[in-house]
């Protein structure tokens, strides 16, 4: 029993870090100018479908498509704030809802246009298996996992030592400050978006060669990243590394012991709860 | 005026006729998801709209009522007659178990909140062995054709049943839209804060438009249920119901009674039709439509269709009798009038910053007392303290002798305390007469009283009279948003008097407005004094505190430095040096 549990602990710490690869682009848009997007995971499940046509149709190996599909959906984001997020920045709170709501249905429903209701995979045999703190996990889930890792890292020094990091932190704080001394907030909230979309797309593809796609998966991810970004602390990038590791370890700890059919019951049950708890979230601070 | 509901009459009669000329069951079939739909988007409406609260998870509701009805009827044989009322009270408790935490909480996470509830209850009935797993529900067939059953072998009987569904929503809705109701949830949309300090019970009317919606949309799951004759997770519980529900409102128009049944046809049908066009790949296409309408909506024209259709022309006002222009005469008040606020100790820190320390202060029956000092005194914080917006560290306050301090801000109100806020915060989107009407008293005022009722003809007439001597009475039918700075202040203080409470707090009532109004709102205020308020106003304006104040309270770096008449406090030494720095 304790070896069953100690296995689905270091597979859930594995695909914790995938969630939070998916909620660390929700979290940074969510952070620096406080708007909610619902649509982020359709970005996930375009860069799936993305990700599999490059591997079905030109035969590229997941791992060489990031070059491509990563900068893409950097422009997506950028062209997504210039489009349509700059106009409500300051709009009242339902309408800040109501236009990334419409966003998730163009995308979703783009896609189900697109490539119908089927349900595509990258599907490799004989992949191996990665031992992980002497439990075996699946090549693929392990490379996601660093690559989640490293995203967080790089991101981390970014905000913390260039300039522009820093100028992004500032327009994250308070837009007026920020634009006083002169940080140009509108070009910072278009980079949030280009940024926040491509983690989300660097989360697509490594997703792709062990979790299938299909137009709607974006549901159970958006809960999932919400979820995350509740339960880390919203506002803050550790917050969304914190709160995907808890849920991929609630997830598979709790789905081992009691029963795998609940197991998301299980995650959202501590997200509502957390919600009502500390709505700050684990890491957060209070007040804001 | 009559128009609208003419149309809407004269729509009604054509839609009960109907089935008798056109028979096609696809058509009818099709109706009877746009009766359904349209029924459940206007319940949606009252808690989404009104009240502002976006719920994402509506799905809950409806499933719940599916359940109920199906789990009654087929387990214990009950009537769906009496089934739907117990999925309603069912949908309407859980509803109510879910937003009492959740109401607590601003911005995003409601949505949220929903959103998860939504998938849960999704995640339980697929997994509830009582309630048939994965496997679902199947309505026995034994009861079909029986009105006792509410279930039949053709269509027209659906249909006029989900029209009646739609109608009774349409009615509640429009019951609440026409009453206080409506008034009240949407100024909790617009701006909380300034509903509570009315004396608006917020939370409650946020639950009281939660539960009302639950216990609609279950109405609609019961009967989508009786109709379809099989419920599963996926075809009562899917996220799509949640989704449409929230198009077909939003599209029509959020927060106006006809949206939702605009948005219904427009919404169901194109779903409808584009299916059976289309067919499976092309399934999708009527919904990348509805994402660009939902966007062009936020962007452009937040009351959807009916926005498009109908010209904001608000309806015509009761004329209200006894507009006299000068509130009626009264003995003359002043200094020297029984204790009616008594503040006690009262401390309040943040972090190191002490802002209020051990403020002392009473209050007469009918004087107008001043409370003047530097920026950062804790003038204002005092305020937020008596008022229950902040809550103080110690320190007693009572408005004739009932303890307010901890109390919710609306409590504090009903205890008899007013307040106007230093930035002037009106309801944008109502009325200047529906805004001054927020203003009557809330104390003892029961929410179906106030959703099948007007404010008594007293009330209104008394506003009437306030907003003549206000001179905004022939503004009375514009939105506030559109008034100017200094009329916007004017009406704040009309709604903070019109209940004739026990003391008028106002922060700064003459800053920022022009010399002449400033002089008006200094009319306004002895004239007030004199039919018996009072009040406490702070102000930096020195020379208008002297003309309109009996007694002035000097505060600095926390503490009241002294209390006295104005002129006597005006020529102190430590007030000399603390305010002008001689």
């Amino acid at each position: 029993m304790t070896e069953l549990v100690w296995q689905a602990a270091v597979s859930g710490v594995v695909l914790g870090l995938v969630y939070a690869l998916v909620a660390l682009g929700l979290s940074l848009i969510w952070g620096v100018m406080d708007v909610v997007n619902l649509a982020h995971a359709e970005y996930l499940m375009l860069a799936m479908y993305a990700t599999y046509w490059l591997w079905a149709l030109g035969r590229v190996d997941p791992a060489l498509a990031v070059p491509v599909v990563v900068p893409v959906f950097f422009g997506l984001g950028w062209l997504t704030y210039q489009a349509l997020v700059r106009r409500i920045v300051r709009a009242p709170l339902a309408a800040q809802i109501f236009a990334t709501f419409g966003l998730l249905f163009i995308l979703r429903y783009g896609a189900f246009a697109a490539f119908g209701p089927n349900v595509y995979g990258i599907w490799r045999p004989g992949e191996g298996t990665v031992p992980v703190l002497g439990v075996p996990v699946a090549a693929s889930k392990v490379t996601a996992g660093l690559v989640s890792l490293a995203a967080f890292g790089l991101l981390a020094a970014f905000l913390r030592y260039t300039k522009t990091g820093k100028a992004l932190q500032a327009a994250a704080q308070s837009r007026e400050v920020a634009l006083a001394l002169g940080i140009p907030v509108d070009r910072m909230y278009a980079l949030s978006w280009g940024l926040g979309i491509a983690t989300v797309a660097l989360a697509g593809v490594f997703l792709i060669p062990f979790y299938q796609v299909s137009p709607t998966i974006g549901d159970a991810f958006l809960l999932l990243a919400f979820a995350s970004v509740v339960l880390g602390g919203f506002g803050r990038v550790d917050g969304a590394l914190v709160g995907g590791l808890s849920i991929g370890l609630l997830e598979n700890v709790l789905g081992t012991l009691i029963s795998p059919t609940f197991k998301f019951l299980f995650v959202f049950a501590a997200f509502v709860a957390m919600l009502l708890v500390r709505p700050q979230g684990l890491l957060g601070d209070v007040g804001r | 005026m009559k128009r609208p509901q003419t149309l809407a009459g004269l729509v009604l009669a054509v839609l009960v006729l109907l089935p008798a000329a056109i028979q096609d069951s696809f058509f009818l079939n099709a109706m009877v998801h746009v009766f359904l739909f349209g029924a459940a988007a206007q319940a949606w409406n009252l808690v989404g709209g009104y009240a502002g609260q976006i719920s994402f998870g509506h799905a809950a509701f409806f499933g719940i009522g599916a359940y109920t009805t199906a789990w009654l009827l087929s387990r214990h044989g009950l009537s769906p007659w009496l089934g739907i009322w117990v999925g309603a009270a069912v949908a309407a408790g859980v509803s109510l178990a879910v937003g009492y935490p959740t109401f607590r909480l601003r911005r995003h996470f409601f949505a949220l909140a929903t959103l998860a509830l939504a998938e849960i209850a999704r995640i339980s009935f697929l997994n509830w062995e009582a309630v048939g797993a994965a496997i679902g529900l199947y309505l026995p067939l034994q009861y079909r054709n029986r009105l006792a059953y509410l279930m039949w072998d053709s269509k027209p009987p659906y249909y006029w049943t989900a029209l009646a569904v739609l109608a009774l929503a349409t009615a509640v809705a429009w019951a609440v839209d026409r009453h206080r109701a409506g008034r009240y949830l949407r100024a909790v949309e617009q701006d909380e804060d300034a509903a509570e300090m009315l004396g608006i019970p917020t939370r409650r009317w946020k639950l009281f438009a939660m539960g009302l919606s639950a216990a609609l949309t279950a109405v609609t799951g019961a009967v989508y249920a009786l109709y379809v004759l099989y419920i599963d997770p996926y075809n009562v519980m899917a996220s799509r119901i949640s989704l449409l529900v929230v198009v077909i409102a939003l599209l029509g128009g959020r927060g106006t009674v006809w949206g939702p049944v605009l948005g219904a046809p427009f919404v169901v049908l194109l779903n409808e039709y584009t299916r059976a066009w289309l067919g499976g790949r092309g399934a999708g296409a009527d919904f990348i439509l509805f994402g660009l309408a939902v966007v062009l909506v936020s962007l452009y024209q937040p009351r959807g269709l009916i926005g498009l259709l109908v010209r904001p022309s608000p309806r015509l006002l009761p004329a209200v009798a006894g507009a006299q222009g000068d509130p009626q005469d009264a003995p003359p008040a002043g200094a020297g009038g029984p204790l009616v606020l008594q503040v006690r100790g009262m401390e309040k820190a943040f972090g190191g910053v002490r802002a209020v320390r051990g403020v002392d202060l009473e209050v007469r029956r009918g004087e107008i007392l001043g409370l003047v000092g530097p920026n950062g005194a804790g003038k204002s914080t005092l305020f937020d303290c008596l008022t229950g917006f902040v809550r103080p560290d110690a320190g007693q306050a009572a408005v004739d002798g009932v303890h307010v301090l901890g109390l919710p801000p609306h409590r504090v109100a009903w205890a008899g305390l007013a307040r106007t806020f230093q930035n002037v915060r009106v309801f944008p989107d109502l009325s200047v007469w529906d805004n001054l009407l927020c203003g009557a008293e809330h104390r003892g005022e029961g929410l179906w009283e106030a959703t099948v009722r007007e404010v008594p003809p007293t009330v209104q007439e008394e506003a009437g009279r306030l907003l003549r001597s206000f001179n905004l009475w022939d503004h009375r039918q514009r939105p506030a948003g559109e008034l100017s700075y200094g009329q916007q202040k004017l009406l704040s203080l009309a709604m903070a008097v019109l209940r004739r409470p026990r003391v008028v707090l106002l922060d700064e009532p003459a800053a920022g407005v022009n010399p002449v109004l400033v002089e008006e709102i200094g009319r306004l205020i002895r004239a007030l004094n004199a039919s018996g308020l009072t009040f406490v106003v702070i102000e930096h304006n020195m020379e208008f505190v002297m003309r309109i104040c009996h007694r002035v309270a000097f505060m600095a770096e926390g503490q009241v430095v002294t209390v006295g008449r104005p002129e006597e406090v005006q020529r102190d030494p430590r007030v000399l040096e603390l305010y002008y720095g001689r």
